[in-house]
């Protein structure tokens, strides 16, 4: 058994003549919080459900707590959290006769996380849920997700359209909670502020494959960005190594360039620059720099960094 | 008050490091005196607490604050790690600095040299204190 709470061999997973998942390999070790970013119709989704085992994929496995997604026996799942955006819950019911209900599946349960978590928002036991705020849905989800001590918690876009109150709370309960040590957040968000503050491990996903995996502060630095000022002619693109986004800006031309040292400068300089001006960027930049990078070349292959 | 920016080109556990560095040096934070916990700060700015130790552990290695054990982390007199050349070239970057910020202020010389002046004197007058 591999120490990878989370591994996908060969992942192949198709809808009709669409692709959702393409050969993904993706490993993540136990502990910390782990944030997968990707365009819409990344995957991120659809690898969800497979880990889940609510879907079976076209092709290879996937496993999650060492088990085959396909194969999970109900005290594998008992360990599994997963909160999605929608905060499904059953609408008629009572906060207090559902927790009561979930409480009697897990035997694990701790009722001081769930009052903790629940605290945060303000949510009160006999409200309906049909009565609930979607912030207050959202918490309802985290407190028992959490109760539940999970060694696996899978986020997917979890406070989209949450207020910047429950929003907090939300950030708060997740990263302040005492959890399982081994406990691994899988989280996935398209606020960049968030995927910030409480990311570990940065997965970027494209086209259904895996990109690039690291802390975000080394993914952030591979990343530059240039201004450059050619008085004659502006170079052809394919002319500039590492090249991710090119724009031209009142005359003057901006680089978001990939795996490049300062030599840069002397190559803008080749090229007929007057002056070529370096800086550094934010996760935010690079990540959308990055993603963009196919909408300005269509031409270039994919590059695995 | 440390303050976190997101959508900065400085990573937060940076950003971290110079609030702690600035407020070391405007005597907010005077030697012997007592980090936040770990934890404690990362809820102040919600941020995740691996971030906010390894802000910690940039500020021990360079010498800015020692770990008493079961206590927590303290600042501390400066070591001297630079040396001689290596301090003289820190000092030029920092004026060229305060040059370039200036030169468009149409100021006297003295102006400027007075205020450096009197701002030492204000850290001299703290750390006496």
């Amino acid at each position: 058994m591999s120490n990878f709470i989370i591994e996908t061999q060969d992942l192949w997973m198709q809808f009709g003549s669409k692709v959702a998942l393409k050969n993904l390999n993706l490993s993540i070790e136990a502990g910390g919080i782990h944030s997968i970013v990707g365009s819409n119709g990344a995957g991120k989704s659809t690898l969800f459900k497979l880990l889940l085992g609510v879907n079976t994929p076209s092709q290879g496995e996937c496993f999650i707590l060492g088990q085959n997604s396909q194969k999970l026996k109900p005290q594998d799942r008992g360990f599994i959290g997963f909160v999605n955006e929608e905060h499904t819950l059953p609408e008629w019911m009572q906060v207090t006769t559902l927790i009561d209900m979930e409480k009697s599946f897990y035997p694990q349960w701790n009722n001081d996380i769930y009052k903790q978590v629940i605290g945060n928002f303000n949510v009160e036991k006999n409200q309906k849920i049909n009565q609930l705020s979607r912030g207050e849905r959202a918490g309802v989800n985290l407190a028992s997700a959490l109760a539940k001590r999970p060694k696996v918690l899978i986020l997917d876009e979890p406070t989209l359209g949450l207020d910047v109150v429950a929003k907090q709370a939300f950030l708060e309960s997740l990263l302040f909670t005492e959890k399982n040590e081994e406990c691994t957040v899988i989280y996935c968000s398209h606020q960049m502020d968030e995927i910030e503050r409480v990311t570990d491990q940065l997965i970027i996903m494209e086209q259904g494959q895996l990109i690039s995996a690291s802390t975000p502060d080394k993914f952030c630095e591979k990343i530059h960005y240039w201004v450059v000022d050619y008085p004659n002619n502006i170079p052809e693109s394919h002319l500039i190594p590492g090249l991710l986004q090119q724009k031209n800006i009142e005359g003057e031309i901006h680089y978001m360039v990939i795996d490049q040292d300062d030599s840069l400068k002397e190559l803008f300089s080749n090229l007929g620059a007057q002056s070529a001006f370096h800086s550094e960027v934010s996760l935010h930049q690079a990540v959308n720099g990055f993603l963009s990078r196919n909408h300005h070349k269509p031409e270039t292959e994919i590059a695995h960094v | 008050m440390i303050q976190i920016v997101t959508g900065d080109a400085r990573p937060i556990f940076k950003q971290i490091v110079d609030g702690i560095r600035m407020q070391v040096i405007t005597g907010e934070l005077p030697v012997g005196s007592k980090l936040p916990s770990v934890r404690g700060l990362s809820m102040q700015l919600t941020v995740n607490t691996n971030t906010v130790a390894k802000a910690y552990t940039e500020l021990l290695s360079h010498g800015l604050v020692e770990s008493r054990k079961g206590l927590g982390l303290f600042v501390i007199q400066p070591k001297q790690i630079l040396n001689e050349q290596e301090r003289q070239d820190r000092l030029e970057i920092a004026v060229n600095t305060l040059i370039n910020e200036t030169i468009g202020l149409n100021l006297k010389n003295d102006k400027i040299i007075d205020l450096v002046k009197s701002k030492l004197a204000q850290l001299d007058d703290k750390k006496t204190q």
